[in-house]
């Protein structure tokens, strides 16, 4: 089970867009940026999904200072495919930053990613 | 007229003293943003870090800001500044965020952001005028926007209420703005009717988010895992550094606060979405309230990301705005602003810790600014399809909506909040060519 928290300013849209997918092996919590950083670093959470009006700032906040841009990611306002995302993941990115107005795509595609990678 | 707030006729005519502070402010910020001390652009303040520790490039890290800017500085910066004749911040300090950062050596920041800050005064006023004069005047038809932004953006309190503490709560709020706005229009018919509707949606916000964090903490706190104490400890040392970095540089920031307070105080310079058109119509007291009540939206987002990055706000709280409008002579506001921002840079550790203990608090500047977009969203569209309406008529909104709805379709290759104030102008465009090849006349008579 992989536990997803969101936060920013779409973070109870992002959980509503995935929540309705019924994907098996994930779990999504609303967050926000210091709570998740501390989360993930304690290891209580796996991944971290960010929004805000440019896909950047306010959707990674304090996380990169805090893990690393190691592990962190922005689309900006780019939709990925399925093979970028795979590929992020297996790179080890775990915080992911994307664009308001991109939430009912990249959503569920980065949900449905990370479980099946959970599995 | 009481309700149709249409911007006043604006020129954008700057005295000398004016450009010459739009110049030496724009100088000053591209300074601030090479040397990574101050970006006005939140979104990359998160990459700052890197760029700061030289784990990143110059260009690369320009390249962010260029991308994470563009969009603001043509579909929110430019056509605001041009229906209002007031200036704005995502006009002047998105691209001397880009140019300063981009400036390969320390001395070409300032020429570059002077450089900017000059196309601004002169180029603007140019194109404004030259604007002004085509046989279908977009430009006065952009006015129509006003309205909506002005009223919707009043009802932002009620939305993130509704968004964070539910239907019960936000529906209240939304009552007691409703009433106050009823109330200040029949009452105080001088008073921008918005004002004390937001004064009391924000206080009531705060109200329930303060108490919210009250409770929690009064409930006995659930037992700490184990490792939680050292999982506190990086981002308090993250925050200190931050912090440490930014007081080093202190009088650089009072330069930058005096500033952008005396740029606030000379009335050309709206700091908010809906600010400018009220500094157009010298609603100072208003636009101060608006502003006043926008801080709270973005004061926990830019206190964290500049403690997590090392790099400051341009306008700090952005507090020195409504304060600069308030102040009686640019002198004052000078030395109010340099204090403000000495004042802000110092307390900035404090105000990190305190987020840290009140998360109710931190989560409702983001639902602010989640209401903030979704109200503006609305209020563009509709002031965007009524300016088309205004310029056009029935072709006008044929073509504008029509650009819009385009740009839906193809995935929103142009940012939502920017794609139909962009329509207007680009609809604007095509009218004028229509009417050159007589096959539209100008809508006559249109809204004085």
């Amino acid at each position: 089970m992989a536990k997803i928290l969101t936060g920013g300013v779409g973070k109870a849209e992002v959980a509503t867009a995935v929540t309705g997918l019924g994907i098996d092996g994930i779990e999504i919590a609303v967050s926000n940026d210091m709570d998740a950083a501390a989360a993930l670093r304690a290891g209580r959470a796996d991944y971290f999904l960010g929004t805000c009006h440019t896909g950047a700032g306010a959707s990674l906040g304090v996380l990169v200072g805090l893990l690393g841009q190691a592990d962190c990611h922005t689309f900006g306002r780019s939709v990925p495919t399925e093979a970028d995302v795979t590929a992020l993941l297996a790179d080890g990115k775990r915080v992911f930053g994307f664009a308001l107005d991109r939430i009912e795509t990249v959503a569920p595609l980065m949900a449905r990613a990370i479980a099946a990678r959970a599995v | 007229m009481g309700t149709a707030l249409a911007a006043a006729d604006a020129a954008l005519a700057f005295s000398p003293a004016q450009q010459l502070l739009v110049v030496g402010v724009c100088a000053l910020t591209a300074t601030v943003a090479h040397l990574a001390l101050a970006v006005f652009n939140d979104g990359v303040r998160p990459f700052m870090l890197d760029f700061i520790h030289g784990r990143t490039t110059r260009n690369a890290t320009g390249a962010v800001s260029f991308g994470l800017s563009a969009g603001f500085v043509f579909g929110l910066g430019a056509p605001m500044a041009l229906s209002t004749g007031v200036l704005n911040p995502w006009l002047l300090f998105l691209p001397t965020d880009v140019l300063g950062i981009l400036a390969p050596r320390a001395w070409l920041a300032p020429l570059l952001g002077a450089a900017w800050g000059a196309v601004v005064v002169f180029g603007l006023g140019g194109a404004n005028e030259l604007a002004h004069g085509l046989p279908v005047d977009f430009l006065t038809a952009m006015r129509q926007m006003s309205t909506p932004i002005l009223f919707l953006f009043a009802l932002f309190p009620a939305l993130a209420v509704t968004k964070q503490f539910g239907r019960l709560r936000g529906g209240l709020t939304g009552a007691v703005e409703l009433g106050l706005v009823v109330l200040t229009m029949r009452v105080w018919p001088g008073v921008f009717a918005g004002a004390p509707a937001m004064a009391a949606g924000v206080l009531m916000l705060i109200g329930f988010a303060v108490a919210a964090d009250v409770r929690a903490v009064r409930t006995p706190p659930a037992p700490a895992p184990p490792g939680s104490e050292g999982a506190e400890d990086p981002m308090a040392s993250l925050f200190s550094a931050g912090a440490a970095r930014l007081r080093r540089h202190l009088p650089l920031f009072m330069a930058l606060g005096a500033g952008v307070c005396v740029l606030a105080q000379m009335k050309v310079f709206g700091g908010g979405e809906a600010t400018s058109f009220l500094i157009a119509k010298g609603h100072y007291t208003e636009a101060a309230q608006v502003d006043f009540y926008r801080v709270f939206g973005f004061l926990p987002l830019i206190a964290t990301t500049a403690l997590a990055s090392g790099a400051y706000g341009i306008a700090g709280f952005t507090l020195v705005y409504p304060i600069g409008y308030l102040l009686p002579n640019p002198l004052v506001a000078a030395a109010v602003g340099a204090l403000v921002f000495a004042l802000e840079v110092l307390a900035l550790s404090s105000v990190g810790r305190a987020l840290g203990r009140l998360p109710s608090v931190r989560d409702c500047s983001e639902h602010l600014r989640a209401a903030i977009g979704d109200a503006l969203g609305l209020a563009i569209l509709f002031g965007s399809l009524m300016a088309a309406n205004a310029m056009g008529g029935g072709l006008g909104i044929l073509i504008c909506g029509g650009l819009y709805l385009l740009n839906e379709a193809m995935g929103r290759p142009v940012v939502r909040m920017a794609a139909a104030p962009a329509a207007v102008l680009v609809g604007g465009v095509a009218l004028n060519g229509l009417y050159w090849l007589g096959l539209f006349a100008p809508v006559t008579g249109g809204p004085a």
